[in-house]
Parts: structure tokens; C-alpha cells; sequence
């Protein structure tokens, strides 16, 4: 599924050298965890099917397998580009086959055992004091809204002394530029405006992705930093886990990991830890943080179908109702929401259980100026808009989230792209070809069809596509030669 | 021609699929593993659609399973784990439709590892084990308490009721999901209507299956031959798979079900049969292969067995038999295999008259011979043979 977090792990993975591949998917965990988190639907459809087969599968047999039309043919090509840029998928010839590390590490994970130990080693003892999923939630809350609360801190002075953070956060904070310190006092970007807005767990990955991206710089094996964060999403709330069977770079984790309220460590030292909520969710959609009701479901209660579930779903989130005439009440009383409301509406009113407020011109311009797009705004109502809304369809009155688009299109008459321009195709046919493939893989952006030209945003596909062409042609060349020889030495004779 | 404009990145939709429920229904008649003990014994089936199961629950992190044994004489839960099965899981009488069972209250202690704790193990993934332990320690009670007699007293296999059981945990399942996922809301204001954006792009493409709740499929696993005794629950509980967009997946390892394909067929599910040793073998690619994807993935593949010819023929309601033509209540739509005793439908009551079988059709009915009740119209089946009608099962 390629929601907003998962495609921040998808880019970051791409970056990452075929040999770090290999080595990632030794680990069940990781296997499991990229299988489920990162591949489109039709993707994983495909590796099952692979799984267990024991011959390469022939583009032939795929192409056959999939409906004949233009719709399911470009989603087969995009589940394949992106099996093949996370190295998943291989090409033979004309057959696909399963890496072999990433085959065998799933494998695993479906049928257990071997001694990989990837599934997180429970402690062996009962705590003597257990610690409950509800503590938990708190600590795994606090933690995270303490970094938030920095983070928007630093817009509003009058925030900012409301929790303190370690160091090493801030400084996190700092390289991901989601805050500048100016002088003294560390003020927000537009990154961080961007931050703010998106739902906690993209939250999380976006922060964890400054942190790979750190710790690299600071001689931490990111292989080992990225199996130990897929481990974390598939261990289960409210066990404690022995610290004993992990490397030095992931001791070192942990501390980190508890500044950030992903894991919790009753003292520095000691050998059991528990993940929270904010871990256990890494890999999966489950909202990361139970907004109102601390709930004791467990993220692994595949069975959750009570009652009881279902309201707390809609607790979770949801607390804004907007209405047509731009006015919108938001049931909260937390600060942190409050300012983060501030930043794209004029606040009018303050209840001790909700506020008023008003989108206007004005405030959204001020917030697309900041860096806010309008589509973040959009995305942050509808996602925590409130229960009688969402009865509704849209969610959101139509009318307002026109006029934000258009407020923002407005000043907009450009975008920019980063891509390849390509040109000398070749035949008309070539080009026809090639922007058709372009297109079924989704990166075709725009084509100058009078020139020749076309514009992708990925290229890596493209030449190897246009090597594969390059190839046939020189065969088919080779064979025309061959031919037209073989006649004239006929005809000589 | 590509408009490259502002509205473009409007349609950067979240393409969170819908969570699926799949039910598998596994049919546990010992009668027909027995037979089936040299080429595929019941572990080595058990051991493969575990594996598909974990396949199952892997693919999405809110996809849920349900595992249903229809026993010789009863159906019963293997997963999520009933909670009053512990007590009086023995005690349990051969009506299969006399248990309630509640699954409110089981679906969350089963989740909390209530009833069955599994073994804590570092190279498992744990919601694999919990589900994996579940099912094979109510199998292995399920067996222990089939008892020789039980056993001697049907060779059959009560998919009706296990159906009827799956259908009302799929409609209290999908209840308690949250109807409307947010994602499908985004399409209102169309690009094009905005800017006049001519609008290519190809993601836009695969958004709307995203508006479901929970979809949800049945998975039989089918070894037992006839089930004509069970024809009107099973047909009943095809058109409501039918009528909750439910399809119904039959795998089937022996004997021959042709109600089973009709299910298949009309609920728009795939049907499959592995007949000889070396298909049964393949047990597990089959799995991962044809009925692994879901509603979702399936649009956009070929389903194997589509354009196969269907048996359609139906069982009588009175004894069961498979006829190819039989005679139809104009009431209710009841199927006989002969003329009824005294001309009272068996399901509905109604009276109903039966003039002139086998006669050729004339353009001008004579009524006189009306009242002879056809008795020397034509050689064959005829009303004459009442005497022999047995009276309602």
C-alpha cells in the first residue's frame, strides 16, 4: 500500500545499494515487514503466487494470468517496477524469479522456525512489576507530543516551555531541518509545518528516516538499524523483551528509541524492554496513537470484531467539524492541536472543551506561505474530522475544500518537476512504444509528441527498456542479415 | 496530450486496501480423509493451509481469518477459539443449528490469547502462532471427541451448517467495521471540472474498490461426495453469499459435489477439483496460486475455472434425489422428483392441481378429460404411482 509513510521507507530503501538488500533480507522480520508494508496490492499477489513455485515464472505465464486491459496491465507493470527496485523480483531471460535471500526469509516467516531469532526473544521471567499497555500508551504519548510540542513550540513562544526533550532529539530535530536554531531560540520550517501535519505514523517514519540517515554518519550499520526497527513492528504490545540477544548498534538504539517513546525501559539497564504502540504499529495502518480512550486492544488482535472496537475507532480519531460557511469547531482541549489548528485558521473562541475557529483567505494564504500545501490541509481535516462527518459523503463540504485548493492554485502557476527529458526515439513506432510503456509504469509526465520529446521522472526503468530494445533490434537485425545472405548465396549458386 | 497543472497533485490517493476476511471451511469428514490417507493425508493438508492462512494474514496487517471444521456430524470452531467450548465442548449434541455461539465476547478473548495459549517463540511471527495454535488445538479436542458411534451413524459432512455458522460471523464481522474508509471520499471535486486539466494519469485507476468496508470470501475445502440431504440450507445459504457479494471458493480434494460448483459458480467464486495424487500434491501452490488473491486482486486477474460448464441440475425436496427434470411448486418454487400424494405442496401447502402430464399440448384444452386425471394420457411417470409417494420426510 503506498500510503504517505510507506512512501517515505520506500524512498529511502530505493536509495540503498543492491548488497544491503541481500543482507536486509536474511531477516524473516524484514522480509515479512517490507512484504506487507511496502508492495502494492497486486505485488503481493504476485510474490505468493511465486513463493512456493519452483521454476522462474515466464512474462509469458504473467502476462496471461492478468486481465488483457489497459487498467490491470499498468497495475501489473507498477507492481513490478516496484518489485524490481526493491531487488524482490529478478529478470532471467524472459521469466521472473524471487530473490533468493528475500524468497527464503519469507518462506520462514510463514512457516517459522529456523534460528533467525527475528521476531523479537520474549523474556524468559515475568517482570515482577508488569507493566500495562495503558502505562504504555502514556509513556509512548507523552514522549512523542513532547517532541511535537518542540517542534510547534517553536512557532508559538508561549508553548515552548511546556516539556523538555533530550538533546540527541533536538539535534535530530535540527538535521532534519524540521526546526533552525536562530540565535538562541530553534524555529520552525516548513519541513516541520509539513511534519506537523501528517498522521503520527508518518511521523514516526519520517524521524526515523533523519535517524538512519544519521547514523550512518555515526558508524551504525543502517542494516542492522532498519532489521531492528522491522523487528520492533512485529513484536507484541505489552510483552517485555530480553535485551540480551542484540548488537551493540541496537543496545545503542534503544536509548535513542526511548527519547522518542517507541520503546520503554523502566531504567537505562535494564535487560527487558517493552515496545509501545508507536513501535508496534511501524509496519502496519493501525492508528499509532489512541487519541482520547486508552484502549487495551493489541495491535495483534487480528480477531478485534467487538463492539467496543468500533467506538474506539471513532474516538481515535476525530475531533473537527467544519462546515460550509468556512466555520470550524474542534472538540479538544490539548494545546498541541490547538496550535497546530492556529496554523491554517483564525481561532475565535475557546471553550474549556472546544474551540472555534474560521478559515479564511487570510489564514490559509499565511499557512501556504509557511510551506503548508493546501493538500496537507485538506488531509489533516478530513483525517481528523469528526464522527457525525464522517456519515457523510465527502466527509468534508465540498464548497471549502475547493476554495483552499483554489486559494493555494491562486499563487501557483508552475510546478516543477525533477525528471529526464528524452528525444531521438527513433521511428514514429519506437516513440509510440516507449511513451506507452512510460505511461503504464507512471512516470511519464509530459510528451512533445511534435518534437520527438517526452518527459519521464524516473529513468531507470526507461533505459533498461530501451536497452532490452537496443538488443532486439541488433537480433533481429543480425537474423535479417543472415537471412538476406543466405538468399544471395542461393541465388549465386 | 498531458496538461502539466496545478490540479495534478490532487490525486495522490492513499491506496490502503480494503481488510479481507477469509473464512475457510474445512471439511474434516473422517470417512473421506481415510480415504484419502495414502495421497494427502489430513496433517499434510493441515500443514499447507496453515501456510496459506499465514500467506493470508501477511498480505495485510488488518486481514483476518476464520476457520470453520464441518464434522460428521456437527460443525464446530476451530478459529477464533468459541468461549464456551472448553466446558462443554464434549457435551455438544449432533444439532448442529441449536448452538449459539457468541461471538461477541469470543473475538476479543481469543485475540488476548484467552482459551489457547500459544508457546512463546523468538522465530515465529506472533499473531502466526496464536492463529496456528488455536486451530490445531481445537482440531486436535475436535477429534478426540469423535466418538465411534457418532461416526457409524453418518458418512456425511454438515457443510450446511458450517456455511450458515461462517455467514453469521462474516455479517456480525463486517457490522462492527467502520462503514466508510476515508480514502474514497477524495474523488468529489474532479480535476477536470476545475482547471480543464485533461487528466491521464493512470493511478486514478484503481480507486474505487477502496470504498469497502470488509470484503469478505468463504473458502470449502471439500472432501465428501453427496450432500443431496443438505440441499436446501446449502442452496439457501448461496444466495445469501449471492445477495452479500460473498464468493464462495470451493477446493475440492475427492468426491463429487455438484451443488458445491453451482455455489462457486453463482456467488462468483472460483471452483477448482484435484482429482488425481499428483494435482493433490500441488496442494499448497494451488492455494497460494488461485485463491490467495482477493476481490481486490482479482480484478485485475484471470480466475481460473471461468467458462467451465456448470452442472446445474438440482435435488428434489422430497427425497433428496439429484433429478435432471422434476416437477416445480408454481407457489414456492419447490422441486419434486414425482407427483405429490394429494396435491399439497410440501413446503408452502398450497394446493396445486396436475392435469394432463405427458400429454402433447393442444391449442384447444378439452375439458372433459379434465376429471380422468390423465391416468391413460402417457405411458410413463404419472400421477397413477401416488400410491407409492412416501409422506413428508
Amino acid at each position: 500500500m503506498a500510503s504517505t509513510a510507506s512512501q517515505r521507507a520506500l524512498d529511502y530503501l530505493e536509495g540503498l545499494p543492491g548488497t544491503t538488500f541481500t543482507r536486509l533480507y536474511q531477516q524473516p522480520s524484514t522480509a515479512l515487514a517490507i512484504f506487507r508494508r511496502m508492495l502494492p496490492h497486486l505485488a503481493k499477489t504476485i510474490v505468493m503466487a511465486m513463493l512456493y513455485m519452483p521454476e522462474p515464472l515466464t512474462a509469458n505465464s504473467l502476462d496471461a494470468w492478468v486481465k488483457p486491459d489497459a487498467d490491470s496491465v499498468g497495475v501489473k507493470d507498477r507492481a513490478l517496477s516496484i518489485l524490481q527496485r526493491l531487488r524482490i523480483l529478478e529478470e532471467e531471460g524472459r521469466a521472473y524469479k524471487l530473490a533468493a535471500a528475500f524468497a527464503k526469509s519469507l518462506r520462514m516467516a510463514l512457516t517459522g522456525g529456523g534460528n533467525h531469532r527475528s521476531f523479537g526473544v520474549p523474556c524468559s521471567t515475568p517482570d515482577e512489576k508488569p507493566v500495562s499497555v495503558d502505562y504504555l500508551d502514556t509513556f509512548a504519548r507523552k514522549q512523542w507530543e513532547s517532541i511535537l510540542y518542540y517542534v510547534v513550540g517553536s512557532a508559538n513562544t508561549e508553548l515552548a516551555a511546556a516539556e523538555d526533550i533530550s538533546a540527541g532529539t533536538k539535534q535530530l530535530l535540527q538535521k532534519g531541518s524540521f526546526v533552525t536554531i536562530r540565535g538562541r531560540a530553534a524555529t520552525i520550517t516548513d519541513t516541520g509545518f509539513t511534519f506537523l501535519l501528517q498522521e503520527v505514523n508518518a511521523q514516526i517514519w519520517t524521524l526515523l528516516i533523519v535517524y538512519l540517515e544519521v547514523s550512518s554518519e555515526l558508524q551504525m550499520d543502517p542494516v542492522d538499524v532498519l532489521s531492528f526497527l522491522f523487528t520492533l513492528g512485529s513484536l507484541e504490545l505489552g510483552t517485555s523483551y530480553a535485551t540480551t540477544n542484540l548488537t551493540p548498534t541496537q543496545q545503542q538504539m534503544l536509548d535513542d528509541l526511548t527519547d522518542f517513546g517507541l520503546v520503554y525501559r523502566r531504567t537505562p539497564d535494564s535487560t527487558r524492554y517493552y515496545p509501545t504502540r508507536l513501535a508496534t504499529t511501524l509496519t502496519s495502518d493501525a492508528p499509532a496513537l489512541p487519541n482520547s480512550s486508552l484502549s487495551s486492544t493489541t495491535t495483534t488482535d487480528i480477531t478485534a470484531g467487538a463492539p467496543q472496537t468500533v467506538s474506539q475507532q471513532q474516538n481515535e480519531k476525530g475531533y473537527i467539524i467544519v462546515e460550509t460557511n468556512y466555520r470550524l469547531y474542534a472538540y479538544t482541549n490539548s494545546p498541541l492541536l490547538i496550535s497546530i489548528l492556529s496554523l491554517f485558521s483564525n481561532l475565535q473562541t475557546r471553550y474549556p472543551n472546544l474551540v472555534t475557529a474560521k478559515i479564511t483567505k487570510a489564514s490559509v494564504l499565511s499557512a501556504i506561505n509557511t510551506g503548508i500545501s493546501s493538500q496537507q490541509i485538506i488531509a489533516y481535516l478530513t483525517t481528523h474530522a469528526h464522527p457525525v462527518l464522517r456519515h457523510a459523503t465527502p466527509i468534508l463540504p465540498p464548497t471549502v475544500v475547493d476554495q483552499i485548493r483554489l486559494w493555494q492554485i491562486e499563487g501557483e502557476r508552475m510546478t516543477a518537476w525533477k525528471g529526464f527529458l528524452i528525444k531521438d526515439v527513433g521511428s514514429d513506432k519506437d516513440y509510440e512504444k516507449a511513451v506507452q510503456y512510460a505511461e503504464a509504469l507512471g512516470v511519464l509526465r509530459k510528451e512533445f509528441r511534435a518534437k520527438g520529446w517526452f518527459f519521464v521522472t524516473r529513468m531507470d526503468q526507461m533505459s533498461g527498456y530501451f536497452k532490452s530494445q537496443n538488443a532486439r533490434r541488433r537480433q533481429e537485425a543480425a537474423a535479417a542479415a543472415a537471412a538476406a545472405g543466405q538468399e544471395g548465396g542461393s541465388s549465386a549458386t | 496530450m498531458n496538461v502539466v497543472d496545478a490540479t495534478d497533485r490532487t490525486e495522490k490517493q492513499d491506496e490502503a486496501e480494503a481488510p479481507s476476511l477469509l473464512t475457510i471451511i474445512l471439511d474434516t469428514n473422517p470417512h473421506a480423509w481415510n480415504l484419502l490417507a495414502d495421497t494427502l493425508p489430513l496433517s499434510k493438508a493441515v500443514a499447507n493451509l496453515l501456510v496459506f492462512i499465514n500467506a493470508h494474514l501477511a498480505i495485510n496487517h488488518a486481514n483476518r481469518v476464520a476457520v470453520l471444521a464441518s464434522h460428521s456430524e456437527r460443525a464446530e470452531w476451530l478459529y477464533p477459539t468459541p468461549a464456551h467450548s472448553q466446558e462443554n465442548g464434549a457435551a455438544k449434541g449432533s444439532h448442529q443449528d441449536g448452538e449459539d455461539v457468541d461471538m461477541g465476547e469470543e473475538g476479543s478473548s481469543a485475540g488476548q490469547g484467552g482459551p489457547v495459549q500459544s508457546p512463546d517463540d523468538a522465530n515465529k511471527y506472533r499473531p502466526f502462532a496464536h492463529v496456528e495454535h488455536a486451530i490445531l488445538t481445537n482440531l486436535r479436542r475436535l477429534m478426540s471427541t469423535t466418538t465411534p458411534e457418532s461416526l457409524s451413524s453418518t458418512p456425511a459432512t454438515m457443510i450446511a451448517g458450517a456455511l450458515t455458522l461462517a455467514l453469521s460471523y462474516i455479517s456480525k464481522q463486517s457490522q462492527s467495521q467502520p462503514a466508510a474508509n476515508m480514502t474514497s471520499q477524495f474523488n468529489y471535486s474532479d480535476p477536470t471540472s476545475v482547471a480543464g486539466g485533461n487528466e491521464l494519469n493512470p493511478s486514478d485507476s484503481s480507486k474505487h474498490h477502496a470504498a469497502l468496508g470488509l470484503s469478505s470470501r468463504i473458502l470449502i475445502l471439500s472432501v465428501s461426495g453427496d450432500l443431496a440431504n443438505q440441499y436446501i440450507p446449502i442452496m439457501n445459504a448461496i444466495f445469501a453469499c449471492q445477495r452479500l457479494d460473498i464468493p464462495l471458493d470451493i477446493l475440492k480434494l475427492a468426491g463429487d459435489t455438484v451443488f458445491l460448483q453451482q455455489a462457486a459458480d453463482a456467488s462468483g467464486g472460483i471452483y477448482m477439483a484435484l482429482d488425481d495424487a499428483q494435482a493433490r500434491a500441488g496442494l499448497l501452490q494451488y492455494l497460494m496460486f488461485a485463491y490467495l488473491p482477493d476481490q481486490g486482486a482479482r480484478e485485475h486477474l484471470i480466475v481460473p475455472g471461468e467458462g467451465e460448464g456448470v452442472d446445474f441440475r438440482a435435488a428434489c425436496f422430497c427425497h433428496r434425489r439429484i433429478v435432471d427434470i422434476g416437477y416445480v411448486c408454481s407457489i414456492c418454487l419447490s422441486i419434486f422428483c414425482e407427483p405429490l400424494a394429494d396435491g399439497t405442496c410440501l413446503t408452502c401447502g398450497s394446493h396445486l392441481k396436475l392435469s394432463g402430464y405427458g400429454q402433447r399440448p393442444a391449442v384447444v384444452p378439452k375439458k372433459k378429460k379434465k376429471k380422468k386425471r390423465a391416468l391413460e394420457a402417457g405411458g410413463m411417470e404419472t400421477p397413477g404411482s401416488e400410491g407409492g409417494t412416501p409422506a413428508p420426510a
